[in-house]
């Protein structure tokens, strides 16, 4: 029983973690590699909040506002100008989250530290005693999913971008603002990424080296997923559930391993992934 | 005076890489006023419409809209100046519902409900098939909604790239009929790109041949002589 | 040449006077630097060159330093013991790179996802690593092992001759005739294959000797430096090499070794004192470069000095008659039968079955979206069918990918000019020679050997007064003539055209056709062409097919189909 719990609130934080990443992905069609310095930047976000002696909770919207302000200023400078040069927009990203997790480390030092976690203790689930914060982290990728798809299907904004997605010339030719649209995902896909980064460091801790990890999973989770939100939940659940798998059963090393070999195996055999 | 006109091009240039497929080219539309552009397939001119609409640079000349120069301005902001766009092919999000490709043709969707009545006074098909999928209407049913999307947001303007290819003669009357009646009744200037001569010059006031990028013709569609006046420069 | 040769004089000259010049501590660095160079000369071949953007040659370095290290711990390195150990160091990562070439790269690849791999090869070695328990030393690593008896001068000499050895190797290569595969492989990797080149191949062949040089540069770090940890083999080190290779110029294979050595001993001398700070910078350089400067440093130091002076152009070579095949097989040359091709649900043809013979020109003729395209597809690709057969000149196609199907005779032009835009015309066409014609890995041949066919399109149309131009610098109808004779120097029975005349001038029109109706009449090749414009497909055709909506709906002479009532519907604009 324990086994289910772990898994489906692992995907819960895989998906928390990559869905910021996938809506980049899906819009812009580059990776930012920049994702996981902004987790981290996220992460930091909320350990200032706790160090002010603030409630743990305020971490959440201030580790978004972070990571989406720093996207916005990143996209404008940095991302813009890479637009046709998809390979080259991966390599700067990266030299960008050097440069986030340099000055992190300036600004707050090597050393691991630890944040308080809003929600402590546990809570019974058929018969089981569990975390209640990794219970909550359930419900947070739910509304982030949820969230994500009210807004893509709800809303102008939402239908814009899709037709963004769908056709980018055509959408221009229809008075969309495409470099707008992108402007605006970039934000929020790192606001997502920030947000990610508070929700999951009570579960773990804060050092300015900490997104790398998590960047390589999201990276792969996104690729095999294609560009939608529900294969990405697929994709978590699955690939997470054999990293719950092998880690428990097998060994913990192999377990950090499964998502990013089973994905290539995946890509391997079918190139679309767990896209249609 | 005279009428400003809703487009207006001048010495335009406009290719792909090295090559130039669109060579000095000027041609005016009037509001109100259809102008037919044929030529075979390679000609220039869907590069010609591309370059109206933004998608490519201009080697040299102008391209007015309205009155205002269009340099520099990108691909939606011509778009929200009031110009509709018909490209010839993959022109529809095929996956979305028809409403929602007619969404899209208005900027703000609070006017959604008007411009679907008018709409569906030109396209009694569209108002009963809103929630369907774009892909799964007919070939002629697709061009109906591509002219339908450009029409939503009432344009002052409308480029139109071979919107009779592959269809059956009553629809090709249908959209006739629309043309027409947008351009007299609601003073829509409307450049037409065609192959197909007959269609043309049904509907058109005057006529332009574009051959390997260049103006070989113009003429006024009413001249007994355009046909045979365009058969003989569309010869290789 | 001449450059060339003094380039390396220099460098060979630097490295033999290293050791009296610097201090202790530099020339320690130092070795460590010139082996990351080979790191990123291995790095530079496979991304400056082919544009296969690689973060995992790490791996290989890895995986070589820890073949000294465990081979030392285990067995010893005496007498034969060395020469076994540095098998291992080169045999184990080229048999990683198998793994890993096998894994990115295959028919329809995407380059994106190529990377994708490279990043989780370094991940998997570096988790491995980690979880080999005392054998591997887990996260601390391995040391204290046997180490060559070498001085830090020697160590110098020997990593220091390496390097010049090994990047002068592949500034010879890359030059070569068989070197320019490399970029073409980079420009378009899908020309490449319908030229009949085994790209997916050549890839991995080339990754597996990158793999054994970057496994031949971290068994060297090993031996010299006594200590070994699973980071060598990680992402970081791996990012890092591109890091040096974009500053340096990728794709100037002096820049990426400039690069890694000038980068790793600042940081060497920085990391002390600024350690967070320097990466910071190497950070905000490496974007501004990326950004401003894709071409990188060296390249721009270079201009500055030089003021563009650039190397005198190598003469083109002199093109020859080549040997064609004289008895071509008058019988059929193409078969089709109820081939079908749907996407999904979604079917683009259905049912269509189809023959031509040697020395007919036919025509396939059809509106927008009729299927033209998707059928020449199914012809030249074994892999895109979802039904029928298809046999060339009687053999059966199969599900052959393109490299082979243009092995057994058939040779396709596509609608758009595809050429290699970094290369020369001749270049060009000797690529497209290169499966008949082995070309050299080490010299330019002075000669070039054109069959009849190709050799009348490249006269007629002036390209052999271009031969040493570069191909993006090409007029279009230039191009589209290049790309027909690069098709044609295949020497193929059977060949495939989408709308060869897009875009031409009038004239240009008039002289391809000529030159298709020859090819037919003259040097009996069948051909099979797509073509909107009726008029033009009227004059030189001697037989046509109209596709409608993905069937076949007429097949005969140009009389028949031209006076056909379909057709005018069809085409409703036709004048008549």
């Amino acid at each position: 029983m324990t086994l289910v719990l772990d898994i489906v609130t692992t995907a819960a934080i895989l998906f928390a973690v990559s869905a910021g990443l996938l809506v980049v992905f899906g819009v812009m069609k580059i990776i930012n590699f920049a994702h996981g310095a902004f987790i981290t930047l996220g992460a930091y976000a909320g350990l200032l909040v706790t160090q002010a002696g603030l409630s743990p909770w305020l971490g959440l919207p201030l580790a978004f506002i972070a990571g989406a302000a720093c996207g916005a200023v990143v996209e404008r400078i940095v991302v813009r100008p890479l637009y046709t040069r998809a390979l080259d927009a991966i390599l700067a990203t990266w030299g960008l989250g050097i440069i986030i997790g340099q000055l992190l480390t300036l600004g707050f030092g090597r050393e691991v530290q630890f944040v308080q976690s809003p929600i402590t203790g546990t809570l019974t689930v058929f018969g089981e005693a569990y975390s209640a914060y990794r219970l909550f982290l359930v419900l947070a990728a739910l509304a982030v999913g949820g969230g994500f798809a009210l807004l893509l299907e709800g809303t102008r904004l939402g239908l814009n971008t899709r037709a963004v997605i769908m056709n980018e010339d055509l959408a221009r030719g229809l008075g969309i603002d495409s470099v707008r649209v992108r402007f605006i995902t970039f934000a929020l896909g790192s606001g997502l990424a920030g947000l990610a980064g508070a929700l999951i460091t009570p579960l773990s801790s804060v050092d300015p080296a900490m997104g790398v990890p998590w960047l390589l999973n999201a990276f792969m989770l996104v690729i095999v997923s294609g560009a939608s939100l529900l294969t990405l939940a697929l994709a978590t659940l699955l690939l997470g559930g054999a990293q719950v798998l092998v880690s428990t059963l097998v060994s913990p090393i192999l377990g950090g391993l499964t998502i990013v070999v089973l994905a290539a195996i995946v890509l391997r055999l079918r190139p679309a992934g767990f896209a249609r | 005076m005279k009428e400003v006109a809703a487009l207006q091009i001048e010495g335009l240039s406009s290719g792909y890489g090295a090559s130039l497929v669109v060579r000095g080219l000027s041609l005016e539309v009037a509001p109100g006023e259809i102008v037919a552009l044929l030529g075979k397939n390679g000609m220039g001119k869907t590069t010609l419409l591309r370059t109206v609409m933004g998608y490519l640079q201009a080697r040299t000349g102008h391209v007015r809209m309205f009155g205002a120069d269009m340099h520099d301005r990108p691909v939606h902001a011509r778009s929200r100046a009031g110009v509709g766009y018909v490209p010839q092919e993959q022109a529809l999000f095929q996956d979305l519902p028809v409403r929602d490709n007619l969404r899209l043709g208005l900027a703000d969707d609070r006017q959604m409900q008007g411009a679907v009545t008018r709409i569906g006074a030109l396209f009694p098909f569209l108002p009963a098939r809103l929630a369907q999928k774009a892909g799964t209407l007919s070939g002629g049913e697709q061009k109906m909604l591509l002219l339908a999307r450009a029409l939503m947001g009432a344009p002052r303007l409308l480029l139109i790239d071979e919107v009779t290819e592959g269809l059956q003669p009553s629809n090709i009357d249908r959209i006739a009929a629309v043309l027409r009646a947008e351009a007299e009744q609601n003073g829509r200037a409307i450049l037409l790109v065609e192959q197909h001569v007959g269609f043309a010059l049904r509907i058109a006031h005057r006529y332009a041949v574009l051959k390997g990028g260049e103006k070989v013709a113009e003429g006024e569609a009413a001249d007994p002589d355009a046909a045979a006046d365009i058969a003989a420069h569309l010869q290789l | 040449m001449k450059r060339m040769a003094a380039a390396a004089l220099a460098g060979a000259l630097v490295v033999a006077i290293a050791p009296f010049v610097l201090d202790g501590y530099t020339a320690n660095v130092l070795v460590r630097s010139l082996l990351f160079g080979v790191l990123a000369l291995s790095v530079d071949l496979l991304w400056g060159f082919t544009g296969f953007l690689t973060f995992g040659q790490s791996a290989f370095f890895g995986v070589g330093a820890y073949a000294y290290a465990l081979t030392a711990t285990q067995l010893g390195v005496d007498g034969f013991l060395l020469p076994v150990s540095l098998l291992l160091g080169l045999l184990a990562p080229a048999v990683l790179a198998l793994l890993q070439g096998w894994l990115s790269f295959y028919h329809r690849a995407t380059p994106l996802y190529a990377s994708v791999v490279s990043l989780v090869v370094p991940a998997v070695v570096t988790q491995v690593l980690y979880s080999g328990g005392t054998f591997t030393g887990s996260s601390s690593g391995l040391t204290g092992y046997d180490m060559p008896d070498l001085s830090v001068p020697q160590w110098l000499w020997l990593c220091g001759g390496l390097l010049v050895l090994l990047t002068a190797a592949a500034a010879v290569f890359v030059r070569s005739d068989a070197g320019r595969l490399l970029v073409a492989l980079r420009d378009n990797e899908m020309r490449c294959a319908f030229l009949g080149i085994p790209t997916t191949r050549l890839r991995i062949g080339l990754l597996i000797a990158m793999a054994a040089v970057a496994g031949l540069a971290g068994w060297l770090y090993a031996a010299y430096s006594g200590v070994v940890a699973p980071e060598l083999a990680g992402f970081d080190l791996g990012t890092q090499a591109v890091i040096w290779v974009a500053l340096g110029g990728r794709g100037t294979l002096v820049g990426p070794v400039l690069g890694a050595i000038g980068i790793d001993l600042t940081s060497a001398y920085l990391s002390g004192s600024l350690p967070f700070l320097w990466r910071l910078l190497v950070g905000l350089a490496f974007i501004l470069v990326i950004v401003l400067l894709p071409q990188g440093l060296f390249p721009a130091i270079g201009r500055l000095i030089l003021h563009r002076r650039r190397a005198a152009p190598v003469a083109p070579p002199a093109l020859v008659p080549a040997a064609t095949a004289t008895a071509r097989a008058r019988g059929e040359a193409l078969a089709v039968s109820d081939v079908a091709r749907h996407f999904g649900a979604l079917p683009v043809l259905s049912g269509v079955s189809l023959r031509a013979a040697a020395g007919e020109l036919l025509s396939l003729v059809g509106p927008n979206g009729a299927g033209k395209t998707t059928l020449i597809r199914c012809l030249s690709d074994g892999t895109e069918r979802s039904g029928g057969t298809v046999h060339i000149l009687g053999q059966r196609l199969g599900s052959l990918p393109p490299h082979r199907c243009v092995a057994l005779g058939l040779g396709r032009k596509f609608q758009t000019a595809n050429v290699f835009d970094s290369l020369t015309v001749a270049e060009c066409l000797r690529i497209a020679r290169a499966t008949i014609d082995r070309p050299s890995p080490w010299r330019r041949a002075g000669t070039l050997a054109l069959p009849d066919a190709a050799m009348e399109v490249v006269q007629a149309t002036g390209l052999d007064r271009l031969l040493g131009e570069e191909a993006r610098l090409l007029a279009h109808g230039q191009k589209q003539a290049l790309e027909l004779a690069m098709v044609l120097a295949l020497d193929p029975a059977l060949v495939l055209l989408d709308e060869p005349t897009a875009g031409l001038t009038r004239s240009e029109r008039l002289q391809i056709g000529g030159i298709l109706r020859r090819l037919a009449q003259d040097h009996g090749m069948c051909l099979l062409l797509v073509e909107h414009d009726l008029d033009f497909v009227r004059e030189i055709s001697t037989r046509m097919v109209v596709l409608h909506q993905g069937r076949m709906v007429l097949d005969g002479t140009v009389e028949e189909v031209a006076a056909s009532d379909l057709v005018r519907t069809i085409y409703a604009g036709e004048p008549h």
